[in-house]
């Protein structure tokens, strides 16, 4: 933010970190092979749908881009807004490496039409070795992951399961250094 | 840690050669003295205890937190110390006793109903590593002096003034001694509380030993803690509505001097030491 930004009060939407998004496919090596966590098969990137003919018009364009591209590799796109007011648009496929590139399409459509701020991260589901789910997320405007483990009840997450995560994956990942910024997503349809 | 024994050792010389020159006998010091440490030495844990309004439980009162420390003392190879309960709500564990043979481990009702048994384990780990380092008998004997120290300044204030200025001839005179004795207890004071904060890093380092689980230690940390350090509930969604560019949170203020002053390290720090436990326990590190 400028010094003029700050005197008359006019504030900017913040946008994308640079973008680190593809570490999560090299690490996904070692999740694999020295963690024992797989991919469930979907990952998602949630954003602000606006109500201008320029943005859905990007949305839908993105949507078609992307299962024309999906239909090659056996990737299933779907959408879904939820109650906060984001969409949700989940690619299924079982290679993670096509769920990455694909997700990385849709961030880079939205970019590109000048939306960039309007992303707000992207989830990938994974499974450890006793079928527990967990979930990476991905925080544009940082430019970094952090884990999600849910538990059993209402709104509730491990947070030891995290902290253990995040010590297991090391520098293979750009991890969230401040925990205050784990935020979690509830009801994670994917 | 050194540095530290170092400086309260060199304090306390000054104090007992500026005590020597002012002329006060050899044998007051020493009865003082002794009478203070008997004192200080027997009845510290019963006091702290009273005052917490802990009272010991058996087993059969409390089965659970009965078993946990049995399985952590199996583990950490230590006598099983007496465990007590405090009815409060505050969530706090504390351990008492000189020796690990006449210890007690007292923990709160507050805690027993926030922890998770993982968590809670980490903590009594935490509270038993106290008990292995002797660290109520090493900060007993460290504060000694300090105690000295706080004893005459109390002294001279309460019969300041029958002491009066007729003394001059055969030393420093009452006034000095009373002043040299409250620099001894204010420098003394500073370095006990970084003794202490040492030490408390060495128990979250001992817990994280014993129970293989330092990540436990730290959300145990944050939940007793309570504030905004935690791993947020907050959904991102909502949050993100709120705060796109900047964050609600302040930023975090640099308090050197409210450390100075503090027994326990702040959180940060013993947060961040233990993710790095975390880290080399998983090889990453």
């Amino acid at each position: 933010m400028g010094f003029l930004d700050v005197l008359t009060g006019r504030r900017k939407l913040a946008g994308p970190a640079p973008d680190r998004l593809f570490a999560i496919s090299t690490a996904y090596v070692t999740f694999e092979t020295t963690l024992q966590i797989t991919t469930r098969g979907s990952a998602a990137i949630v954003f602000q749908p606006l109500a201008t003919a320029d943005f859905e018009g990007i949305v839908r364009e993105m949507e078609e881009v992307v299962k024309a591209t999906a239909g090659e590799s056996g990737t299933k796109v779907d959408s879904s807004d939820d109650s906060y007011g984001f969409r949700w648009l989940i690619l299924r496929g079982p290679e993670f490496d096509d769920l990455v590139v694909g997700i990385n399409a849709v961030s880079s459509a939205l970019e590109a039409g000048g939306y960039g701020e309007r992303v707000l991260c992207s989830v990938f589901a994974f499974e450890d070795a006793r079928k527990r789910p967990l979930y990476w997320i991905y925080n544009y405007k940082r430019g970094a992951f952090y884990p999600f483990v849910p538990a059993t009840g209402e709104q509730q997450r491990e947070n030891e399961r995290e902290l253990v995560l995040k010590a297991q994956v090391g520098s293979e990942l750009p991890i969230e250094p401040e925990l205050e910024r784990w935020f979690p997503l509830w009801g994670i349809p994917i | 840690m050194l540095l530290t024994l170092f400086l309260l050792g060199l304090v306390y010389a000054v104090l007992v050669a500026v005590l020597i020159a002012s002329g006060v006998g050899g044998i007051t010091i020493a009865v003082i003295a002794g009478a203070l440490f008997l004192v200080q030495y027997f009845t510290s844990d019963k006091i702290a205890l009273y005052s917490m309004g802990a009272h010991e439980v058996t087993p059969q009162q409390a089965p659970k937190l009965h078993t946990a420390i049995d399985r952590l003392c199996i583990q950490a190879n230590l006598p099983k110390p007496r465990v007590a309960i405090a009815q409060t709500p505050m969530p706090n564990a504390f351990a008492i006793g000189r020796s690990p043979r006449t210890a007690t481990v007292c923990a709160t009702t507050g805690l027993l109903d926030l922890l998770d048994p993982g968590e809670l384990e980490a903590v009594l780990a935490h509270e038993l590593t106290h008990v292995q380092n002797r660290d109520v008998l090493v900060m007993t004997i460290a504060s000694f002096f300090a105690s000295i120290a706080a004893f005459i300044v109390q002294m001279g204030f309460w019969f300041g003034g029958a002491f009066g200025g007729d003394n001059d001839e055969d030393g420093p005179g009452v006034i000095v001694v009373i002043l040299v004795s409250a620099v001894v207890y204010v420098i003394s004071f500073v370095l006990l509380q970084a003794l202490s904060r040492y030490r408390e890093f060495a128990a979250d380092r001992g817990s994280a030993i014993i129970t293989g689980r330092p990540s436990a230690l730290i959300t145990a940390l944050m939940k007793i803690s309570g504030n905004i350090q935690q791993i947020p509930q907050r959904d991102l969604r909502a949050a993100s509505n709120e705060l796109a560019a900047f964050y609600i949170f302040p930023p975090k203020a640099k308090q050197a001097f409210a450390t100075l002053f503090a027994t326990h390290p702040p959180l940060q720090a013993r947060i961040a030491a233990l993710q790095r436990l975390e880290a080399q326990l998983q090889g990453t590190a």
